[in-house]
């Protein structure tokens, strides 16, 4: 059903720094899917996640992105966000001097401020961030430290995995490509991609390891190879790659 | 109005000043004394001060947008356990015109110093910190450290920084730095995909860029009244 579609990119080109990296990428996510884009190293796996959030450094050459009717490309980061659109960074950034705290509460009410809603009051804000402390297992005292300095790998993921539950979106793009989580790192990314799930919602996994789909059972599996989606299958494709590898597919 | 004088720090004298820097902006902070804090507004200065036994200076410079100032500290800690607490910042967005001299003599052994000056530079203005640490041959166990921190925005303004450190003495804790830099953007990109404004995402790095100079005035109504306007600065001129 039309209606259905979150996100429709169709024959998207991007480069950076000149270099053409996507070239020419069809993807439709519908409202509960969980998709797993899966490629050999510089396939352009993080182009694709980044070019959906809007990172300056990124040019799109070609095609088009809509999200829920939208066109996506004309849309800022911040714009992006609004509209229900969040990435879990492969590298999360840190932001000294920022807490937590004073992160999410500038981000929660620029978005309602945003969607023409009133700012959360202090305690119905804290009340959010124990709730969703609570669903990734943080401690109270993470709230107080500044944004992701000093964090553990594992911190970091969960700390992203938290902002994702803070900010209730319609599509996350989790870009887990490079990152060699280990296996409590992957436990967390799974758990909340997993508890977050809802029919209303999607999820785009971009994934360089076949490890991360034991724990998150994806509808539809894309290979990316070279700036193209050369292959779209349901979750028997992962063993096929476990298997033969991305060679095999073409 | 140049204030030139030179003012001696008896023995186990303590004194706090927060130095309101410009020549015509109105602003002053609320609370007339925070924790011990005097307020001292001034134009230009050019300010002698010895410390003797114990006696220890906290002082905080703040250059607000409108400056046109040249400040002149010459520091001598002349007596054992002295110590002295210098930070500042400087808000120049559009053509002020900042030039801060500090000139610390380590004379004696056991005495700590510590600055640290921050600042933003944009649209016209220019900012200059010239710091010399000199630790004497006798100035054992002395603790120095001196910082500079600039954040330039635009290309027409300019930031000067020369820190200088001379040792004469081997047994010595000793640093000094100076960056100068822009508004990081993988920052930016961070904070706007989380739905943050690009406006108010510079908002929170200038502010988390100069609060480590904030906190060094004691909790209280001075702090507060100083921040809340820091942070107006921030959002209407930069």
């Amino acid at each position: 059903m039309e209606n259905d579609i979150l996100l429709k990119i169709e024959g998207l080109k991007a480069s950076v720094e000149d270099k053409e990296i996507l070239k020419g990428v069809d993807l439709t996510v519908r409202k509960g899917e969980v998709h797993v884009v899966m490629g050999p190293n510089g396939a352009g796996k993080s182009t694709l996640s980044a070019v959906l959030a809007g990172k300056p450094q990124y040019t799109v050459t070609g095609g088009k992105v809509t999200f829920l009717g939208r066109d996506l490309l004309a849309m800022s980061p911040e714009e992006r966000a609004w509209a229900g659109i969040f990435l879990s960074f492969q590298y999360p950034v840190e932001i000294p001097g920022v807490s937590i705290t004073n992160f999410m509460k500038t981000a929660v009410n620029s978005k309602r401020q945003a969607l023409g809603q009133e700012p959360l009051t202090a305690a119905a804000f804290l009340k959010l961030m124990k709730e969703k402390m609570a669903l990734v297992q943080m401690k109270q005292e993470f709230a107080k430290r500044e944004v992701n300095v000093g964090f553990s790998g594992g911190e970091k993921k969960r700390n992203e995995i938290f902002q994702m539950a803070m900010l209730d979106p319609e599509l996350s793009i989790l870009d887990e490509t490079d990152s060699g989580l280990d296996v409590d790192a992957l436990r967390i990314v799974a758990e909340g991609v997993n508890t977050l799930k809802t029919p209303e919602k999607a999820t785009i996994v971009i994934t360089h390891y076949q490890r991360l789909l034991d724990y998150i059972v994806p509808d539809i599996v894309h290979v990316l190879k070279d700036g193209r989606i050369v292959k779209t299958a349901g979750k028997e494709l992962v063993t096929r790659i476990e298997e033969n590898g991305y060679d095999s597919i073409n | 109005m140049a204030d030139n004088e030179i003012i001696t720090l008896d023995a186990g004298r303590v004194c706090k000043t927060l130095f309101i820097m410009s020549e015509d902006n109105p602003f002053r902070p609320s609370g007339d004394r925070a924790g011990d804090f005097g307020i001292l507004a001034a134009g230009s200065f050019d300010r002698k001060i010895i410390l003797k036994d114990n006696a220890y200076a906290d002082m905080i410079v703040l250059a607000l947008p409108g400056a046109d100032v040249s400040l002149d500290f010459r520091i001598e800690l002349a007596g054992y356990g002295a110590g002295c607490s210098l930070c500042g910042l400087y808000l120049c967005p559009d053509h002020e015109n900042v030039r801060i001299n500090v000139e610390l003599d380590h004379k004696v052994p056991h005495c700590v110093s510590d600055q640290l000056f921050k600042g933003i530079v944009s649209g016209t203005a220019r900012a200059g910190f010239y710091g010399r640490i000199v630790v004497d041959r006798d100035a054992q166990k002395t603790e120095a450290y001196q910082a500079n921190h600039s954040l330039l925005l635009s290309d027409n303004a300019r930031v000067d920084t020369m820190p200088q450190l001379e040792i004469y003495a081997d047994d010595v804790k000793c640093s000094h730095g100076a960056t100068i830099g822009k508004l990081d953007e993988q920052e930016q990109f961070y904070m706007r995909s989380r739905g943050i404004p690009e406006k108010e995402a510079k908002v929170l790095q200038m502010l988390s860029f100069l609060s480590p100079v904030l906190d060094r005035l004691p909790e209280g109504e001075t702090r507060d009244s100083v921040a809340a306007y820091v942070e107006n600065v921030i959002r209407l001129h930069f």
